[in-house]
């Protein structure tokens, strides 16, 4: 007879190693939370500053090589600078040392650092810059587009100016503020960018160069460039390392990182050991994409049956426990300038409404789910079940409960769960009814609301059926004036959620704990076009 | 083959405390409704709510009642491990059977598929389905069932090519039995307590990955599951729920499995002579 189970030594000998590994399991999950306030400090004496982050891994630092979202371009950001940036206050010169706008000419020009030099002691100057626009408008970066940018222009080494073929708005914030400036001895005869993984790919004239990376574990290590043109950083080394958010606390408790973000539940907690808190914007949005390409999705009014059968106050208060805003149906989180009131009106809950639309369109309730020609109205919901990493980010239990709320309101939903980057996939090849998702970038200049509602990513709504809304998004992107930029924008807001093409749900709250060795800060907008996190390099110089 | 095989289960202490788990799960399973007043979709109370009388373990993090996700978790456990167990008995029955008695390029072939199929882990091939059909219970039981059989078609092959070669069945043969007859009258009757073995080994297995693949949220996100719990309640490690989230679902997974483990060693010892001390015959 062939043994099926491995030999028993005993009956009793089996219980006991049964019982020990029940204990094992107890003492396991006890671990998790045995970290106190005064345990022995693992990296006291360590000079080295680590971030934690729950995904890790964000691609290779290189402009083409990271990954397209935010933390990715962050840690890019460390190695190359652009020709302005942001801190606290606003815009400050970088690689640029001023710059001025000439009306008559459609054109900036920027006066340049004649001390900076790339990490590999090459001189910086103005053929770089030229050479970079050229480069990023034949090689496309996902983050600029220099699609406006007519010509750039040397007017000597440290002198260039950028023609537009038309005026622009968010030129400063989404090219000036966001384009990383490309080393041209370096990229020269670099025909395919993103397979350019080489350490001379990492040559830019950033304040930090990097000394390590593994995509494995997650994991870069920064080291301070010496000859920065604006200083010596005041950190000598950096480190990202990946932990989990819920285990973040602990890792700052035992001084094994610096700063990380953690779930709003024990921010408090913290913040009362003497950790400082940072609370940033509510600029990440977690949204209900519709596929408006196919019915009945493609109704206007079908979707506004569906922004009213969906309570967004309770998945606040439910889902994410209170931490977090009520989506805006206007798009705008309520704490961004650009927020318009009215817009985020529309829509509050309300079942009836919804069935009063729906009865409207032909369709009829019949045990408590409604019909039309026979067929009961049944749509997919695809979530995400095994999570992003992104705090806030919604998964089963928004999927769950926006399921009860609809089919309450007599729409019958099946739930699917899939793993993030297939729903993503699907979501991109428009192979979905409904789906949950999410993306940040909220708070930076309104050419944002362009990306995420006509643009062609998957995280926007891809909606340009609207005429209406097309003009007005063209419009807000030409305007320079200030005061008539915002009619725009709150005329987009209010278009939107009529046309309502892609419903926001909430916008979580992100708290950051840092042990103040470096005062961190939120930037105004976000770090280049909007990235919504507390780490600008700017604050790791003196 | 003419032991006392449930005599020898239940009278051994591995196998009472084996039975017993497995009776008290499925009792658990079976009287979830009566146990509880809770609905596990309904929102009862406010998050994270420690145990009290109305709430035994407390509220999640959505204010659900975790002791009625505890009881219905069960449920999809013990249904998929059982469904499981039947359907990849079948499945090896059928492979491990015909191939032995057929014999000969049927039997080499059959024999080779069942070689690639035990390499591949039904883990990765749950995760791809899952990208392209709905992951549910049913379609689960499936994938894991057609992972689990070729085990238990080797030893059943092997069994029954011991078995062909006995006397009744070759005196049966000599009389001009028909093979459908050799099978169904005198070999699978006398494989019963080696395919109640391989039900339980194919149960356990079945319970552990389910919540395996639940947990890593490859599953019926509509259907309460203890993998699905753990996962969940591993997000809020950092508070004290843990203790009335983590724990009691762990130990309810790991009673589940113990259960099943314990009555598959205590059937071995019947079913293997030199594991077994003593023998209890049919009537005694």
């Amino acid at each position: 007879m062939r043994t099926l189970f491995s030999k028993p030594s005993t009956p009793i000998g089996l219980f006991a190693i049964s019982l020990l590994a029940l204990a094992l399991l107890v003492l396991a999950a006890t671990g998790c939370n045995t970290a106190k306030k005064g345990d022995r400090p693992a990296g006291l004496q360590d000079p080295i500053y680590t971030i934690a982050d729950p995904a890790g891994d964000w691609g290779f630092p290189s402009p083409f090589a990271h990954y397209s979202r935010g933390p990715g371009y962050v840690r890019m950001s460390f190695i190359f600078d652009t020709l302005i940036w942001k801190d606290n206050q606003g815009y400050i010169p970088a690689l640029a040392k001023s710059w001025e706008f000439l009306k008559d000419e459609n054109a900036y020009l920027f006066l340049l650092q004649d001390q900076a030099t790339w990490h590999d002691g090459h001189p910086f100057t103005a053929k770089d810059v030229v050479f970079s626009m050229d480069y990023m408008k034949a090689h496309s970066y996902e983050w600029v587009n220099l699609g406006v940018v007519k010509k750039a222009e040397a007017v000597d080494d440290f002198t260039v100016k950028l023609y537009l073929n038309r005026p622009y708005a968010p030129f400063l914030e989404h090219i000036a503020g966001t384009a990383p400036i490309l080393p041209e001895h370096i990229w020269k005869d670099i025909q395919e960018p993103r397979q350019f993984l080489q350490k001379e790919a990492l040559i830019g004239t950033g304040p930090f160069k990097l000394k390590d990376y593994s995509k494995e574990q997650g994991t870069y290590l920064y080291e301070a460039y010496s000859q920065y043109y604006q200083g010596t950083p005041k950190i000598s080394r950096l480190k990202f390392v990946k932990v989990r958010n819920e285990m973040a606390a602990a890792a700052l408790r035992q001084k094994q990182v610096n700063v990380a973000q953690v779930p709003p539940e024990i921010a408090g907690e913290l913040k009362k050991e003497g950790l400082r808190k940072l609370t940033g914007r509510h600029d990440w949005v977690a949204k209900l994409m519709i596929n408006h390409q196919k019915a009945p999705l493609d109704s206007v009014e079908f979707r506004q049956a569906l922004a009213y059968a969906i309570d967004r106050r309770a998945l606040v208060a439910t889902c994410q426990r209170g931490h977090g805003l009520e989506g805006s149906p206007g798009l705008v989180p309520p704490d961004n300038s650009w927020f318009n009131a009215r817009a985020a009106a529309a829509y509050p809950y309300d079942c009836v409404k919804a069935a009063e639309i729906l009865a409207g369109l032909g369709y009829e309730k019949k045990d408590g789910c409604f019909k039309k020609d026979g067929q009961t109205l049944e749509l997919e919901l695809l979530i995400s079940g095994g999570g992003t990493g992104v705090s806030g980010f919604p998964g089963e239990r928004e999927g769950e409960m926006v399921k009860e709320m609809l089919e309450t309101a007599g729409i019958k939903i099946n739930l699917r769960s899939l793993e993030a980057k297939i729903l993503d996939n699907l979501v991109n090849e428009w192979k979905f009814d409904l789906a949950l998702s999410g993306h940040g970038g909220m708070g930076g200049d309104p050419e944002t609301l362009n990306k995420v509602i006509s643009g062609k990513a998957f995280i926007s709504a891809r909606f340009n059926r609207s005429d209406e809304l097309n003009l007005l998004l063209e419009q807000q992107m030409k305007e320079t004036d200030q005061d008539r930029r915002r009619e725009f924008v709150n005329r987009i807001q209010e278009v939107y959620a009529r046309e309502m093409p892609c419903l926001p749900l909430y916008y979580p709250t992100w708290d950051y704990l840092s042990d103040d060795r470096v005062s961190l800060y939120f930037t105004p907008q976000g770090i280049g076009s909007g990235v919504p996190q507390p780490l600008n390099k700017m604050s790791f110089l003196n | 083959m003419h032991v006392n095989y449930w005599r020898e289960v239940h009278t051994t202490s591995l196998g009472r405390i084996g039975l017993g788990l497995i009776i008290l799960m499925a009792a658990t399973a079976a009287l979830a409704p009566l146990l509880t007043t809770c609905q596990p979709s309904a929102y009862t109370g406010a998050p994270f709510a420690a145990p009290s009388a109305q709430h035994w373990l407390g509220t999640n993090d959505v204010g659900q009642d975790i002791w009625t996700h505890l009881l219905y978790g069960a449920r999809t456990s013990l249904a998929v491990g059982s469904g499981v167990a039947l359907l990849s008995l079948c499945l090896s029955v059928l492979a491990g059977c015909s191939s032995a008695l057929l014999g000969g390029l049927y039997d080499r072939l059959l024999m080779r598929l069942v070689d690639a199929l035990i390499i591949i882990p039904p883990v990765i091939v749950a995760i791809l389905a899952a990208a392209y059909l709905r992951p549910n219970t049913i379609l689960l039981v499936f994938l894991l069932s057609a992972f689990s059989w070729p085990g238990g078609a080797r030893v059943i092959r092997a069994q029954t090519l011991s078995l062909k070669e006995r006397m009744p069945v070759y005196a049966a043969r000599t009389f001009g039995a028909s093979r459908r007859r050799l099978l169904f009258s005198h070999i699978i009757p006398d494989l019963g307590p080696l395919l109640i073995a391989l039900m339980i080994q194919d149960a356990r297995r079945a319970v552990f990955m389910e919540a395996g693949l639940s947990f890593l949220g490859v599953c019926d996100p509509t259907i309460v599951s203890w993998g699905k719990m753990m996962q969940h309640a591993l997000k809020f490690v950092y508070m004290d729920v843990w203790r009335w989230w983590l724990l009691p679902t762990g130990f309810a997974l790991s009673l589940t499995i113990m259960g099943f483990t314990f009555t598959g060693f205590a059937l071995e010892s019947a079913l293997n002579p030199r594991l077994r001390k003593e023998v209890s015959h049919a009537g005694n």
